[in-house]
């Protein structure tokens, strides 16, 4: 009943006319960068960050979360027009999806994706809503040496998840801690790792670095190759799915929601893990696998309800426990930082109006998601019909604005290019982003709570070990990275790596 | 990859060396009492032995596939002229200001994809007059981003 009573002052909150204008813009924003290629949530989550600055944190983070859980609902457009996934979690979508728009069928394809999204979505609040609020209950005993263990866990499933090399993933979480270095030590504030520039003291902006990874570098690699986009001529009358379809497709989006929820939890790729697996496991469990790849609507349901569950349930650990379980989570942890917030279990008792109205504007954002998607599907056509020699410009001038204007310096616009050079390096050479990103903003947090606990300790590390949440976080952590090496798993992770590729 | 992971392990090998004497420079403290340089003392000194191990298995390790080189048959000289012109404008900014400097830019971006058409050339320069024109009304105007103006005061 307390939940209730919560939900319905977390939808007086979103209610407001501001906090109702944020979420509608943060979900358009987020169908559009879903749809182009070039710019993806991340990027765009970086970009709008500064613009955020003058409104409340409610306000922010309903916006930014908007711009995610909309980006999985644009994704999808691309991958069964185009056969070009607008984000990696919707690359799945693309094998079905296509091949059901290519038979004609692309209105349902559109529809049951767009449907599975709100479905899905929706659960995914309720249980965001009945996880967070316990969970952040029993973190608040948590002391610096389980927070220690924890994040060293997540990052840790973060580069087990990771589809190229583990070893390369764990250097990149190494290099993001590193980063997280340079500016005033947390205990002494003195600057260390500035090389003598000002600037530096506050450390490395993570906007300009976020959109130098994200957003330049992709457009570089982009720019390198002449692919056409060939968008399918298709007619898109019937964009509601037939009894038949729902039939087909219901215990598919009720799979794809119970996997993608769960998985979301999960520190690394949730989203896109979870569309695989919820693929594959539709595959299993249908009386006609040979139908899959070939327009199976099963195969456009289940992942796409995988993806929008996963949004929300990633919410989970960084609302409960302060711990971005990926890149987007990071942004906002960010948002929350810059607002003055501190991100953790004592942010839902504290900032009720927060947690509460990010909930409820989630439930409203699905719904809009909904009502504006469907009747606006040709109008993303049409997005998606701007040639690349127009969009690429604009995507490296949003970038460059919403680098500058947060310190209004031309320092910020360097760092962005510096790392939008090593983000197209990086690619190519294989290397993984996000465990360099997640790294980086959990690297402080990280820091400050092992050198608590080594203060509590005096100085035995027996501390990780001997206190039963901070030792099961990190055997877990040892177990997983020691599997990576035993050769029973090796078969597997080669298998994941290529179906990564 | 062989090559590359030969560059890039060298790389990360002599940055993790550079750090870590740095960090010994600001003082890891001990154990009981953390320095400043105690985090970045034990991660550069994993990410140095990380590095080894993948000029190791690299040099030690299985053969594998020819692979097709990274950077050849790609238009990597385009990348390369949008990152020096993206540092020029980061540059000029501040001296011609934005309108100017932004849409000097576009109008080259605009320009570059297909630069021997010339009616392109004509509507880059359309494009990036509404572009910077925009751009301008709604970050600068209704969002109150500061711009600078330059010496031409725009």
């Amino acid at each position: 009943m307390e939940a209730f009573d919560n939900l319905l002052y977390g939808f007086q909150v979103v209610f407001q006319f501001d906090n109702l204008l944020f979420c509608a813009i943060g979900v358009l924003v987020g169908t559009l960068v879903g749809v182009l290629p070039g710019i993806g949530p991340v990027g765009a989550m970086a970009l709008l960050l500064p613009a955020t600055f003058k409104s409340t944190p409610v306000s922010s983070l309903i916006m930014l979360a908007g711009i995610y859980y909309g980006a999985q609902y644009g994704g999808s457009t691309t991958s069964i027009l185009v056969n070009i996934p607008g984000e990696a979690s919707t690359v799945i979508t693309c094998l079905d999806g296509y091949q059901m728009a290519r038979q004609g069928r692309a209105g349902p394809a559109l529809s049951i994706a767009a449907w599975g999204s709100f479905i899905a979505g929706t659960f995914s609040v309720i249980g965001l809503m009945l996880v967070a609020v316990p969970l952040a209950q029993a973190a608040l005993s948590f002391g610096p040496p389980e927070y220690f263990a924890l994040v060293c866990m997540g990052l840790v499933i973060l580069t087990y998840l990771a589809q190229k090399s583990i070893l390369k993933a764990l250097m990149m979480a190494l290099v993001g801690l590193l980063l997280g270095n340079i500016g005033l030590d947390i205990i002494t504030g003195l600057p260390r790792f500035t090389l003598g520039i000002n600037e530096l003291t506050d450390g490395v902006g993570i906007s300009p670095m976020v959109m130098g990874l994200f957003g330049i570098a992709e457009v570089l690699e982009n720019l390198e190759q002449s692919v056409p986009r060939e968008i399918l001529r298709t007619r898109l009358s019937h964009l509601y799915p037939s009894l038949k379809d729902w039939i087909e497709s219901k215990w598919a989006i009720v799979r794809g929601t119970i996997i993608g929820f769960f998985l979301g939890i999960l520190p690394g790729g949730g989203a896109i893990l979870a569309t695989f697996i919820s693929y594959a496991v539709e595959k299993k469990v249908s009386k006609h696998p040979e139908r899959f790849g070939k327009g199976a609507i099963q195969g456009v349901a289940s992942p796409e309800s995988a993806n929008n569950a996963a949004a929300g349930g990633s919410l989970i650990p960084l609302l409960s426990l302060g711990i971005p379980p990926n890149v987007v989570m990071a942004m906002l942890f960010s948002a929350l930082i810059i607002h003055g917030l501190q991100p953790g279990p004592m942010l839902i008792k504290s900032n009720p109006d927060l947690f509460w109205g990010l909930v409820a504007s989630m439930y409203v954002g699905n719904i809009l998601l909904l009502v504006l998607n469907l009747p606006l599907i040709g109008m993303w056509v049409q997005v998606l019909r701007i040639p690349y020699k127009v969009l690429f410009p604009l995507i490296l001038l949003f970038c460059l604005i919403g680098a500058y204007s947060i310190n209004s310096t031309t320092f910020d616009l360097y760092v962005m290019i510096f790392f939008g050079t090593a983000g197209y390096l990086m690619r190519k050479f294989g290397y993984e982003i996000a465990p360099l990103v997640l790294a980086y903003v959990l690297g402080p947090q990280l820091e400050q709570a092992l050198r608590q606990s080594l203060l509590i300790s005096k100085g035995s590390f027996m501390i990780f070990i001997t206190r039963p949440i901070s030792g099961v976080a990190i055997a877990l952590a040892f177990l997983l990275l020691l599997s990576a090496l035993l050769p029973c798993f090796k078969k597997p992770r080669e298998e994941y790596e290529a179906f990564g590729e | 990859m062989k090559k590359y992971n030969l560059g890039s392990g060298l790389f990360w090998l002599l940055l993790s060396i550079v750090i870590f004497i740095e960090s010994l420079h600001l003082g890891v403290g001990t154990v009981q009492n953390p320095g400043m340089g105690f985090m970045a003392f034990g991660a550069s000194g994993l990410l140095g032995l990380l590095a080894l191990v993948l000029l190791f298995r690299t040099i030690f390790g299985e053969k594998e596939a020819e692979t097709a080189p990274l950077f050849s048959k790609t238009l990597w000289k385009r990348v390369l002229i949008l990152l020096i012109t993206l540092v020029v404008y980061a540059r000029v900014m501040p001296v011609i200001g934005y309108l100017v400097s932004t849409f000097l830019l576009m109008a080259f971006l605009y320009w570059i994809s297909e630069p021997k058409k010339v009616r392109w050339a004509f509507w880059s320069l359309v494009l990036s007059f509404l572009t910077t024109v925009t751009s301008y009304y709604v970050f600068s105007v209704l969002l109150n981003c500061q711009f600078p103006s330059g010496v031409f005061g725009l």
